[in-house]
């Protein structure tokens, strides 16, 4: 028997006796690692999902948006930025732009649609043929609007995976039905294949229904448009197009009454901002790690106090003082440990059934992290009864009933 | 071969009270005796056993083992000495009763820095056969008599074949059939292993079984 073996065999067999205490001290720390566990699972997967809201966007897609949206890499949305105020020589000017491969205007409008099935309210995107390549958009079954469709105002729309569904049954049963939006029977032409994503106020595509902008000025009588795109040929594009739609659009707006946006600019803002939230949440739940490290301690000392006679046998026998105080180390970093270990599982465990509703997952950082912060805990804690143990005089010791 | 010179052993017992538990106390144990340190309760004799047990330092004066003056070494020093050098036999016997037997006699040898030139459990395996407690090897302390459990203990003040076997009353807390097996004992250990045994006690029939007598009353040697 070696001696790191002899050690945890000594301190198993002090937790065996004690199993309630042990468990119960344990706990603390389990409660600790299991909230700050959580808590970045959460953060992760949140970003993971702003991510993937924004890749969905396409790339090197540029947004012309009212208002004032990203002042200083802080995000500062206003009211002002989801009202109309754009219109067709806009966008005729940003096609004039260098290095445009396309543009196109988008609105908004909220309305009670309705199908022999169901009668509710939905959002309805009105754009170009362009969206669907922006949006990274594929057909599921049917057809897009194309150039015509809004050149002839058709009354074509294109509906998103769950609206077929909902409304229709199956997309296959939706395509040449008709749908009525506000007051107006628009024919369905196309289904977008599943996006998957939305929950938590987040674009769910799939909910969507999608119509040509000219045909969408019925519900939009002034013509102005909440939102302008533009996608560029290449990456390396973008900074200059931004500079040339700026300069072309202070010709006709003051500074603050438009915004140019580039996705990848705008992930970055809500990043930090989420990471500056998440830590602040995962701080605060690192204070039930620290009462849980002083749960420990104060068991130690308790532990240390009930071995008295002990240390002083082992003393007499020839143990250091080192031997003293790392024998009782080991047994508050075990204790800490255990705690991490089992704050870990139930963690992974909560995580595995929350991922059918909300995107959570656990990296190796954090079960690193998780253990490493558990293990120094257990050091932290321990020493100064550790400690005490250490430096008792032998004869006092043995001598202790 | 331990030798006390000029010892002496003070306790602050407030701030002005100090008790003198030891008095200029010289004195020499040779290798390979069998004495006894006798006196009443209050004498100083466990006072003694400690200093030259090595659990404690004197106040005053010099410890030497082998030559060796051990009243300077530090405390990781004086703690492998005390593993190497001594084995302790207490009356409360002072046995780990969450370790097993076997462990309880293991634990000087854990606790070794000496690189042991034998198997430890295999002579601990030995020790526990040779004095009857094979079938014990993997009880625990709490679940045997008092004179097995004494003879646990000094199977483990000998599993790292020491010099110096401190014997603190080990008759104190069994009856007197076993306390004179336990005497017995430690006398083979003398004749057979040349092994220095020194027994505390108060009991003048045990004292009277050894070859020599340290009489120690108030501290001082008589």
């Amino acid at each position: 028997m070696n001696y790191i073996t002899f050690l945890i065999r000594t301190a198993i067999e002090d937790f065996t006796r004690n199993k309630g205490r042990t468990l119960l001290t344990s706990l603390g720390i389990l409660i600790g690692v299991l909230s700050v566990v959580l808590l970045t699972a959460f953060g992760l997967g949140l970003k993971k999902y702003i991510g993937d809201q924004f890749e969905a966007m396409g790339k090197n897609t540029i947004f012309l948006v009212p208002g004032r949206i990203l002042s200083g890499g802080g995000f500062s949305g206003s009211a002002s930025s989801f009202t109309g105020r754009f219109d067709i020589r806009d966008l005729e000017k940003l096609k004039e732009i260098k290095n445009i491969s396309a543009v196109g205007p988008l609105t908004f409008k909220s309305t009670k649609i309705k199908s022999p099935l169901k009668e509710d309210y939905a959002d309805i995107m009105f754009s170009s043929e362009v969206i669907s390549d922006v949006m990274g958009f594929e057909i599921e079954t049917g057809r897009f609007f194309d150039k015509s469709d809004v050149a002839k105002k058709t009354k074509v729309i294109v509906i998103g995976n769950k609206i077929a569904s909902d409304y229709y049954g199956s997309p296959e049963d939706a395509i040449g039905n008709k749908i009525t939006v506000g007051e107006i029977k628009f024919t369905v032409i196309g289904v977008t294949k599943s996006k998957g994503g939305g929950g938590m106020g987040g674009f769910d595509y799939d909910k969507y229904l999608y119509g040509p902008y000219t045909t969408g000025y019925t519900f939009n009588p002034d013509r102005k448009f909440i939102r302008l795109f533009a996608k560029t040929e290449n990456e390396s594009d973008i900074s200059q197009v931004k500079g040339d739609i700026k300069k072309e659009f202070l010709k006709r707006y003051e500074e603050e009454e438009f915004s140019i946006v580039e996705p990848t600019e705008l992930l970055s803002a809500i990043n930090s901002i989420f990471s500056v939230l998440n830590l602040i949440l995962v701080a605060i739940a690192a204070i039930s790690l620290l009462v849980g490290g002083i749960g420990i301690m104060n068991i130690m000392y308790v532990t240390v106090t009930e071995r008295i006679k002990e240390i002083g046998i082992r003393r007499a026998l020839g143990a250091r003082r080192n031997d003293i105080l790392f024998q009782f180390l080991i047994e508050s970093v075990a204790l800490s440990l255990m705690g991490g270990l089992f704050g870990l599982v139930l963690a992974y465990a909560i995580i595995f059934f929350i991922q059918q509703l909300f995107p959570a997952y656990i990296d190796l950082v954090s079960v690193l992290l998780a253990l490493g912060v558990s293990s120094a805990i257990g050091v932290l804690f321990g020493v100064l009864p550790a400690k005490k143990a250490a430096d008792l005089s032998p004869i006092e010791a043995i001598r202790y009933e | 071969m331990i030798r006390l010179q000029n010892v002496w052993k003070e306790y602050q017992l407030d701030r002005e009270l100090v008790f003198t538990a030891l008095k200029d106390v010289t004195l020499t144990i040779k290798d390979n005796e069998f004495c006894s340190i006798v006196g009443p309760s209050g004498s100083g004799k466990s006072t003694l056993m400690h200093i030259v047990g090595l659990l404690d330092k004197p106040s005053k004066g010099h410890v030497f083992i082998d030559g060796k003056d051990v009243s300077k070494l530090s405390d990781n020093t004086v703690s492998s000495l005390r593993n190497e050098y001594v084995g302790f036999v207490f009356q409360q016997f002072n046995l780990i009763n969450k370790l097993t037997v076997l462990e309880n006699v293991l634990i000087p040898t854990i606790y070794t820095r000496k690189h042991l030139q034998y198997d430890a459990k295999e002579k601990a395996k030995y020790l526990l056969k040779r004095f009857g407690l094979e079938d014990k090897i993997n009880s625990y302390p709490n679940k045997i008599s008092g004179g097995q459990q004494q003879r646990v203990a000094i199977a483990r003040a000998l599993v790292m074949s020491p010099k110096l076997i401190l014997a603190d009353e080990p008759t104190g807390n069994i009856d007197t059939k076993t306390g004179a097996e336990i005497l017995r004992l430690l006398y083979e250990l003398y004749t057979n292993e040349k092994i220095t045994v020194v027994i505390v006690t108060h009991d003048p029939l045990v004292a009277a079984k050894t070859k020599r007598k340290i009489e120690i009353r108030d501290g001082e040697i008589q």
